[in-house]
């Protein structure tokens, strides 16, 4: 199930898979080659990344709730300039596309940040994250500064709750496709201090907020990529969202690092890879990352002589 | 690192307020070291929501020995998610003869493992537990150990010999606000000795980890200008490095 974003003036990048990590759940793609299949997803999202440096937030970042979490960050990154210098060898040697997701300040940074990606070609695309508080005149001008400095495919990430306005000044000024939704903002309070604290907020019931507004959007722009994020837990979510809320691919967040097997399992599952289960398919290739303890329990078999990875037995 | 399950294989309580949870492990976690952890989904629902860090107080034959608070229930035969290793193994002075432990408002169970390691290196080791940390019963703990209760105003006994023996200091605080408490157990420190060196005074980061493998940026801490994150490069860093009252970022 191929998925190709961008115009073909503009280097195009085609996803073998519609399953990708949001930003700021995967690192810069550094993530750890025994917790994901990196070869298996579709692309991988960067951590949001600024013209300038930004500096970790002050005090209580996370607060985990039943069913949820709260959490604020500050975006701490070095600045683009310094992400590039770091990262340019892995992304020069990963086989799938790099979306670098790009903090979007103001006009200017924006300009001269994409006009420094235009000189990174394993940059495949850009991930334009808007502010929350944004309106639909900015947008257009942030939308407006990154598209006319990149020859590369422009994805904009929308903040939530959903605003058409701002999704059509994306849309009306070069956006390729549409990532809906940022992770919406909380505020709670912190059990430990009792001091309020703010944040983004995660959970499995952000799902059906998000699917409602993904389906608005998907039949409101039906020309424009929609790539859904938010609330993804299980394999079921991820196929929800596209094929009942018209969503091309789906980006997983906080689930990414309650359960890092679950983005190998959304990513095989859409990329058609598990339709049945093979016969002889051993456990662990089933539920990736099960041990004997689990496959007893859930009374299937394992076997303990399973042939490790990249020996070449795969039995599909 | 990789995520594997581990087997509660035994429950005991070492006090009125924590439990042991003895737990076999995957080969790869059985030579985790002092200051690393791993982290823990011990349900497959969504409660609690994310993983928790669960820091070894021993390691015995294989074994991780696991701290948590009586309120949690568990079960022998229970089987636990986990992400690890975490974290970077705690650093000690070459030649050194004092450490100084302390918890401040918390229970010390990060700096049980570090104490159990010098005590095998015939290291002399004290043990300060300060505010709601006087609440942990220390019975179980070896009896090399000593230990001192102080108060919440961050007094105790003999303050200033036991800082001026000390070669090194490791520190644990209260999770309601980390680099608060780290600021002023600094002070105080500073108050007792001329100058704080380098490589000397260590906190050790425990708030704030969603992920425990570097992406979710929830633990990154200010060292020495950069950005470091206490589930990767921590959780222990020097406390004359970091940047502590940071001004509100974005996000």
């Amino acid at each position: 199930m191929d998925i190709t974003i961008g115009r073909d003036n503009k280097e195009p990048i085609t996803l073998t898979t519609p399953v990708m990590p949001a930003a700021g759940t995967f690192g810069y793609g550094d993530a750890f080659p025994n917790l994901f299949e990196i070869e298996k997803l579709g692309a991988i999202v960067t951590r949001p990344v600024g013209w300038r440096p930004f500096s970790p937030a002050n005090g209580t970042r996370l607060i985990s709730r039943p069913g949820g979490a709260v959490m604020h960050t500050g975006l701490p990154n070095p600045g683009l300039v310094k992400v590039i210098r770091d990262n340019s060898a892995l992304w020069q040697m990963v086989e799938i596309p790099v979306i670098l997701h790009l903090i979007a300040t103001d006009t200017d940074d924006v300009a001269r940040a994409c006009e420094r990606i235009s000189q990174a070609p394993y940059i495949r695309a850009v991930e334009l994250g808007l502010r929350d508080d944004v309106s639909w005149q900015e947008a257009a001008e942030l939308v407006r500064a990154a598209e006319r400095g990149l020859e590369r495919p422009l994805l904009v990430r929308l903040p939530f709750p959903a605003n058409e306005d701002i999704a059509r000044a994306a849309v009306d000024n070069g956006a390729d496709a549409l990532v809906a939704f940022a992770p919406p903002r909380g505020t709670d309070r912190n059990p430990l201090s009792g001091k309020i604290v703010p944040g983004r907020v995660y959970g499995p019931l952000l799902k059906p907020m998000v699917m409602h507004a993904v389906g608005r959007l998907s039949r409101r722009f039906p020309a424009v990529q929609i790539i859904a994020s938010g609330g993804i837990h299980s394999v079921d979510d991820a196929r929800d969202y596209i094929l009942h809320a018209g969503a091309a691919a789906v980006q997983l967040d906080a689930a990414i690092w309650v359960q890092p097997s679950l983005l190998n399992l959304v990513a095989r599952d859409l990329a058609g890879l598990i339709l049945t289960r093979p016969k002889d398919a051993l456990p662990d290739e089933w539920f990736p990352g099960i041990g004997e303890t689990d496959a007893k329990r859930m009374g299937i078999p394992f076997n303990t002589n399973r042939p490790t990875k990249g020996d070449g037995k795969d039995k599909r | 690192m990789k995520e594997t399950t581990g087997l509660i294989e035994k429950i005991s309580l070492p006090n009125a307020t924590h439990q042991h949870l003895e737990l076999s492990v995957d080969p790869s976690l059985q030579s985790l070291k002092a200051g690393q952890f791993v982290m823990a989904r011990a349900s497959e629902q969504w409660e609690p929501y994310l993983r928790v860090p669960w820091v070894p107080v021993d390691l015995r034959a294989g074994r991780l020995i696991i701290e948590r608070p009586v309120e949690e229930t568990y079960r022998v035969g229970q089987s636990v998610s986990l992400i690890g290793e975490c974290g970077q193994q705690v650093r000690f002075r070459k030649g050194v003869r004092n450490v100084l432990f302390i918890a401040y408002n918390t229970a010390p169970t990060p700096l049980l493992m570090p104490i159990r390691l010098l005590l095998r290196n015939k290291v002399s080791t004290t043990l300060v537990l300060l505010g709601k940390a006087t609440d942990y019963g220390t019975t179980h703990l070896p009896p090399e150990v000593e230990v001192i209760h102080g108060d919440m105003d961050l007094n105790w006994p003999n303050q200033v010999m036991t800082v001026g023996w000390a070669d090194q200091v490791f520190v644990c605080v209260d999770q309601d606000d980390e680099q608060y408490r780290f600021a002023q157990i600094y002070e105080r420190m500073g108050e007792r000795r001329n100058e704080i060196p380098k490589n000397y005074l260590f906190g050790l980061f425990q708030s704030g980890m969603a992920c425990g493998f570097g992406v979710c940026d929830a633990c990154a801490v200010r060292v020495s200008g950069e950005v470091q994150l206490a589930c990767m490069h921590g959780c222990a860093f020097d406390l004359t490095l970091v940047k502590l009252g940071i001004a509100p970022g974005e996000g």
